[in-house]
């Protein structure tokens, strides 16, 4: 393995999943939080991102940016800027943004109509 | 007992965040060289693999005819990080030995539970001396599971005896929710046994004299 003589390995090709052009929805709820979150500067975006892990294989990463290195689609909904990044599309299309005021385990949540299950904390998904 | 060659296949990761990117996935707390489980979200084995972090990259070591259901599934959860996969399982071959034994520049060996196991360039590695009879003996003697024997897709890591490399808490992977209800109920449903050959009803490999089987267990 460690022999500098061997041929490279061959790349595996990785099939990657088709871009879909997002559309989500964010409930009145999760308006009212955003709204409180971003104040009058609405040039900052929120980015909707998956990451690979959790007990259900994706999670959930939101963030209040002002650009990303990420290949982005950007949509505009309810005056909000949200970036959604392409590799994920597939993960996010038809998303509800929510927000559960909750003591515990509450937050913004995503309701996602993609995703077969998803975990006890409602921040992995399949 | 001696040299067995392993019918393994030999993934390269190239990435930022390789180390990371497994120990999401697998069962294993995964921050150096180790052996650790895919799971499915049903804690359902994908592959044990055995992980060997390099300066420049990482390799992932499995059971060959579990390769396309291990790369399925690192695929489709890469997504867009920085991460690559190369396949150098036609340039290596992967053996096994049961004593620490020399090996030659360009050889990787490594200490896991199952013995000392041996990545070498075609043809650079040790030559096999056991047989795979000699093999199962060494297993069962040792009750050690091997895939597509005690490890496969039907069974959770718990019930085939790599509940020591699902770590406790190292926090989410797949099928971890699964895994931690059995441990914290003490229900596991089926564990792996060493039995006399003749009291073995559906043993998953035999020795010489006795066996190893996955029995349903007491508690359910």
């Amino acid at each position: 393995m460690d022999c500098n003589t061997c041929e490279a390995p061959s790349t595996v090709v990785i099939n990657a999943p088709e871009q879909i052009e997002v559309s989500l929805t964010i409930s009145k709820m999760a308006k009212e939080m955003l709204e409180n979150a971003f104040g009058d500067d609405r040039s900052q975006a929120l980015l909707i991102g998956v990451l690979s892990g959790g007990c259900s294989g994706y999670m959930y990463d939101l963030q209040i940016v002002e650009s990303t290195d990420q290949d982005c689609q950007e949509l505009v909904v309810d005056g909000f800027r949200v970036l959604v990044p392409n590799a994920t599309s597939h993960l996010l299309d038809g998303i509800e943004i929510d927000y559960q005021d909750r003591l515990m385990g509450g937050g913004f949540k995503i309701i996602n109509p993609n995703a077969s299950s998803s975990c006890g904390c409602g921040e992995s998904f399949a | 007992m001696g040299v067995f060659a392993l019918d393994c296949y030999v993934l390269i990761l190239h990435g930022s965040n390789v180390l990371e990117f497994i120990n999401g996935l697998s069962t294993n707390k995964v921050d150096k060289t180790c052996t650790t489980v895919f799971t499915t979200e049903a804690a359902k084995i994908i592959d044990m693999c055995e992980i060997i972090v390099k300066p420049d990259y990482v390799a992932i070591i499995g059971h060959g005819p579990y390769k396309q259901n291990v790369l399925n599934h690192l695929n489709t959860r890469i997504l867009d990080s920085d991460i690559t996969i190369g396949d150098a399982t036609a340039n290596n071959e992967v053996l096994l030995s049961t004593s620490d034994i020399e090996v030659g520049i360009g050889v990787t060996k490594i200490e896991t539970f199952r013995g000392h196991i041996i990545i070498a360039p075609i043809g650079k590695g040790p030559s096999p001396t056991m047989t795979e009879e000699d093999f199962s003996n060494y297993r069962v003697d040792q009750m050690i599971p091997h895939q597509g024997h005690e490890i496969t897709p039907d069974v959770h890591p718990l019930a085939c005896g790599l509940g020591h490399i699902a770590h406790e808490d190292k926090g989410c992977y797949i099928g971890q929710e699964i895994i931690a209800r059995m441990r914290s109920r003490n229900r596991q449903g089926r564990e792996l046994v060493r039995l006399p050959n003749d009291e073995g009803e559906k043993p998953t490999t035999i020795g010489l004299t006795h066996c190893l089987e996955i029995r349903r267990t007491n508690n359910g």
